[in-house]
């Protein structure tokens, strides 16, 4: 179950933060996302050798807390999206669909010509779409 | 995305595939928008540094998006980090999509290590446009500079770009470079990565 979705910008102001159940607190979600924008940066500034290529976009799970799970997605001009959710086998194919199409909206929105970049984003097309996009994964990943 | 340099021109447009394909606009419908845009601004400013400006800026935008849409679409999974590959990019890529082809050339400038030019015989934008005597050396391929501004910008490389005319003997018409010119700390952490 997808808790939360948030779009960063490169200078690590939010752009767009939605979050998708009503019992938990927003303000913890909100944390949640500020902090895991530490960990990208730390990932994107010292690659392990172990780890994924410097320029690879999906950065996989940032870290667990005590029951959710935080993914990472960097685009190529440092845009950060973040997902928190609660399930606890969540396959990696899955998360990387979810980035992709996620992706794709994010494109469609920023291609707008009244959106300022750096400023939050306010169509409300992009939160259907991004409603839509949370509501197949949820589907998807419990069959 | 402009419909020039096709291999297989179709007659009868009722001949061409149905496939989905690429998105193509005419060349006549964007060279009237783009004279429309030099015409508006040109009636706004008093100067003609300001007019270049102006068109930059509006390239700016433009190649902002198109570094969005291009990564999405055609680079997969891969970010660009090092300078050489952001400029083949653009190189490429970019061009590829705007303008339907590859930029004629790709060189480092001499006298300086930041400088790099992208040259092309003939510029889309300035087909259709000649420049009157009194402008002096205003080029309308600042929209174009503009672009590469924004390309670059919104992949981490911040670079200043501006767009020249070269006369080349043999020709009628100069061949036109873009410039970039990239700023400090890219140089700095170019050599840093290595």
């Amino acid at each position: 179950m997808i808790v939360c979705v948030a779009v960063v910008g490169h200078q690590n102001n939010p752009l767009y933060i939605q979050s998708f159940t009503e019992a938990d607190d927003a303000l913890k979600l909100h944390h949640i996302v500020h902090c895991s924008l530490d960990v990208v940066d730390e990932r994107v500034n010292n690659p392990k050798k172990s780890g994924p290529l410097l320029n690879e976009t999906f950065l996989g799970l940032l870290y667990p807390t005590e029951n959710y799970k935080v993914y990472g997605y960097l685009t190529n001009t440092k845009v950060k999206f973040i997902l928190v959710t609660t399930d606890l086998d969540v396959k990696d194919a899955d998360v990387r669909n979810f980035f992709r199409r996620f992706h794709a909206a994010y494109v469609d929105a920023v291609s707008n010509p009244f959106h300022v970049p750096g400023k939050k984003i306010t169509s409300r097309t992009f939160a259907e779409r991004v409603s839509t996009i949370v509501k197949a994964f949820g589907l998807s990943s419990a069959g | 995305m402009i419909g020039v340099g096709k291999i297989k021109q179709y007659s009868n447009v009722l001949d061409k595939p149905l496939s989905k394909g690429k998105q193509e606009v005419s060349l006549s419908a964007f060279s009237f928008l783009f004279s429309e845009l030099v015409q508006y601004n040109q009636t706004q400013v008093d100067n003609i540094a300001e007019l270049e400006r102006r068109l930059e800026d509006a390239g700016y935008s433009v190649g902002a998006r198109v570094l969005e849409l291009l990564c999405h679409r055609e680079k997969g999974n891969r970010r660009e980090t090092r300078l050489l590959g952001i400029l083949s990019f653009v190189h490429s890529t970019v061009w590829k999509v705007l303008f339907g082809k590859v930029a004629d050339s790709l060189e480092k400038g001499t006298e300086h290590e930041d400088e790099y030019m992208i040259s092309e015989k003939e510029l889309l934008v300035n087909r259709f446009i000649s420049i009157p005597k009194d402008m002096g050396t205003f080029n309308c391929g600042a929209f174009v500079a503009g672009i590469v501004r924004g390309v670059l910008d919104g992949a981490g490389f911040p670079a200043v770009v501006t767009a020249h005319f070269v006369p080349v003997e043999g020709q009628q018409r100069p061949r036109t470079t873009i410039l970039i010119k990239f700023a400090e700390e890219v140089l700095r952490r170019e050599a840093r990565l290595g």
